[in-house]
């Protein structure tokens, strides 16, 4: 492990020019201006067969494909009437939780933490943090293998269907999953204590958070929308309740409330509204924190994200556990008919709740579909924020880092934005 | 310092997005401590590079071009890649191929960008086109996403190629077909399920088929295969419309139609 170079991953991940142009920006009115590189995937969606769908939409997105393989699946199930196993289902919030450690741990180890010690020289975070640096590798490990036995790999999974799955794991797979994911919890909880010295910058502005709820459910896969504003409605209904907006000269189609008021969403929305939910390591975490709820500091984001890491290796675990005794064969899918419909799916991911319209016909052919991503909801929210935070600071200096910390914070997918 | 000493020189090299998924480069990453060890042994220009005057300085070995220019933006980026560097190296199908933007140059006007936009700034209304309509292409990764096995086998070849003068490499001319019969998967034609692996560059381990699925394309036509032939077979088992559907995915469907231009029945 001595050829670690944490900054060369912050290199690549920042060729997505839309990171630098927020870094480079203009400050004073904090707003980002996104250049139109749409890929138009809801418009190459519309007039293909319904089986296309999962395999077009999970290229919105290289980073949160799994999310949009099993959102665009449980539109198409929805909208066709077809109802899957509860085996089928447990491997959907598997792959979920699965993509979950991945996502998170990429967020938190490889690309925050050098900003977030304020190291420059990517040398010294090696020097300094060897041990930290392997657990985190095993971490992200133990997430890309359960994607690759339960999706079929880790980008663009090809497995998960609709109506059920193409192909399931084995038995001993998930047992040898269900033994990593034990042997892996105490290296998460030493590396979350470690995240627990991190210094997040101190800002509050109280907003509204939004997820999805569902009875017993921590990260849901459908249920009713959410906020601490006492909002609660079907996700159907949210399309009448919010509305879409286009500034010129960018391709995101952005969400605003009734209200016209940004929303925020993903981990820090979640922990917000429904933190009592939580596995029983995370919980303790969480407690540990001593932030007080609710919690209106954005950077704590990242913190929340420490503390759903830990809820997925333990929810995994225990899923895994579920289904190795019972009758995993139920999973595949099953004959059913095509007919035609339109429905919502929304799905709790990493970043917030992702959210498929979609209309298909009697023949089976997409007639229309909408397409609602986390960070097309949140980008006008951290934009209030930036606006927010630059007016209170008196020091205008290093401007670039602190602009830096919130693109950290909201852990911004411009993929998904410009889909 | 003696000779033996000397530092081995490290490769300059930059990867680079255009309008894609991103998909190819999380490839790399997540290749996790082998990814580690192979950026400690390059040197990983900053895409920064691109802001520099013309001709100034020396040119990088290597760029790595993901994604298909789908702007202005994207074009200008491209001729200046292939201006600034040694080699350049397109990753993934849409780079290689369209890929699923593509799909679009077969649509009717209401599906295009106006349908779902008000802006439509920076949206090029003509056809998606491969990044080797705008520059020279010196060697391509293919895939939905690229194998990042493959990626650590030739990057050492390619390096080669500019240090010593070597031949570029070239991917085996093996088709997805007998990686699975290598891997024992059973064939779908056998079950009259159409497969389009027999006419498609193998070296994905045959993901697709391993997972229940038929090969679609993704990594482009084996210089080898009669395409004439198989296809009438394939179209025995689909009709001409699931036939068009399913090559258009992966771009797949130009590449086709043009060798059938070529040897007409």
């Amino acid at each position: 492990m001595s050829n670690i170079n944490i900054n060369h991953l912050r290199k690549i991940e920042g060729s997505a020019g839309f990171l630098a142009s927020v870094i480079n920006g203009d400050v004073r009115s904090a707003k980002m201006a996104m250049r139109g590189r749409s890929k138009i995937i809801e418009g190459v969606l519309i007039g293909r067969y319904y089986k296309d769908m999962p395999v077009i939409a999970e290229r919105i997105c290289g980073n949160c494909s799994v999310a949009h393989n099993i959102v665009s699946i449980r539109a198409v199930e929805e909208a066709m009437n077809i109802k899957v196993s509860e085996e089928a289902e447990k491997l959907r919030k598997i792959m979920m939780a699965g993509h979950f450690i991945n996502s998170h741990s990429t967020h938190l180890f490889f690309l925050s933490l050098a900003d977030l010690l304020n190291i420059e020289n990517d040398l010294k975070l090696k020097d300094d943090y060897p041990e930290e640096i392997k657990m985190a590798l095993e971490v992200k490990e133990y997430g890309m293998e359960i994607l690759k036995i339960v999706g079929g790999r880790t980008i663009h999974p090809l497995t998960n269907e609709i109506g059920g799955f193409k192909k399931i794991p084995s038995k001993e797979e998930i047992k040898s999953l269900i033994v990593k994911g034990e042997k892996i919890l105490p290296e998460v909880l030493k590396l979350s204590e470690f995240f627990r010295k991190l210094k997040l910058p101190d800002f509050s502005r109280p907003t509204e958070y939004i997820c999805l709820e569902k009875k017993g459910e921590y990260l849901a896969q459908d249920g009713d929308v959410v906020s601490n504003k006492g909002l609660h409605i079907s996700a159907d209904n949210l399309k009448n309740k919010f509305h879409e907006f286009q500034r010129p000269k960018e391709m995101i189609k952005r969400t605003k409330g009734d209200g016209k008021s940004s929303y925020m969403l993903g981990a820090i929305a979640r922990i917000n509204n429904q933190s009592g939910k939580l596995s029983m390591c995370a919980r303790k975490y969480l407690e540990s924190l001593n932030f007080r709820l609710p919690d209106y500091n954005p950077f704590h984001n990242i913190s929340y994200q420490m503390v759903e890491l830990i809820h997925c290796v333990e929810v995994s675990v225990k899923l895994m556990k579920e289904l190795a005794n019972s009758e995993i064969g139920n999973a595949l899918t099953k004959e059913y008919a095509i007919q035609e419909g339109s429905a919502c799916a929304a799905v709790e991911t990493p970043r917030g709740t992702l959210y498929y319209w979609v209309d298909i016909d009697r023949r089976g052919f997409i007639k229309n579909v909408n397409i609602i991503t986390p960070t097309a909801q949140f980008l006008t929210h951290m934009e209030d924020d930036i606006e927010a935070f630059v007016s209170k600071i008196e020091k205008k200096e290093k401007m670039e880092n602190k602009m830096r910390a919130f693109i950290r914070a909201y852990d911004v997918c411009a993929n998904c934005a410009i889909n | 310092m003696s000779l033996s000493q000397k530092p081995i020189k490290k490769p300059k090299i930059a990867i680079i997005s255009l309008t894609s998924c991103e998909g190819c480069q999380l490839t790399l990453l997540d290749l996790g401590e082998k990814f580690l060890n192979f950026a400690n042994n390059v040197e990983l220009v900053d895409p920064e590079f691109l802001k520099e005057e013309k001709n100034s300085g020396e040119k990088i070995d290597m760029v790595f071009v993901e994604g298909s220019p789908m702007s202005k933006n994207d074009e200008q980026i491209l001729l200046k890649l292939r201006e600034k560097s040694k080699l350049l190296i397109v990753l993934g199908n849409c780079a290689a191929m369209g890929g699923v933007p593509e799909i679009a140059n077969y649509r009717e006007e209401k599906q295009t960008a106006k349908h779902l936009y008000k802006y439509i700034h920076g949206v090029k209304s003509e056809p998606v086109k491969e990044v080797d309509n705008f520059v020279k292409v010196d060697f391509v990764f293919p895939g939905c996403p690229i194998s990042a096995e493959e990626f650590i086998q030739y990057f050492p070849l390619l390096w080669e190629s500019i240090e010593y003068g070597k031949e570029l490499p070239k991917i085996s001319d093996k088709s997805v077909c007998a990686e699975c019969k290598e891997k024992g998967i059973r064939c779908f034609l056998l079950d009259g399920k159409p497969c389009f692996g027999s006419m498609i560059l193998g070296g994905c381990g045959a993901t697709c088929p391993s997972s229940g699925i038929m090969c679609q394309g993704c990594r482009g036509l084996c210089s080898g295969a009669n395409v004439e032939n198989i296809s009438r077979g394939l179209k025995n088992m689909m009709t001409e419309e699931e036939f068009e559907n399913t090559t258009e995915i992966y771009g797949l469907r130009d590449d086709i139609e043009a060798k059938e231009k070529i040897m007409p029945l």
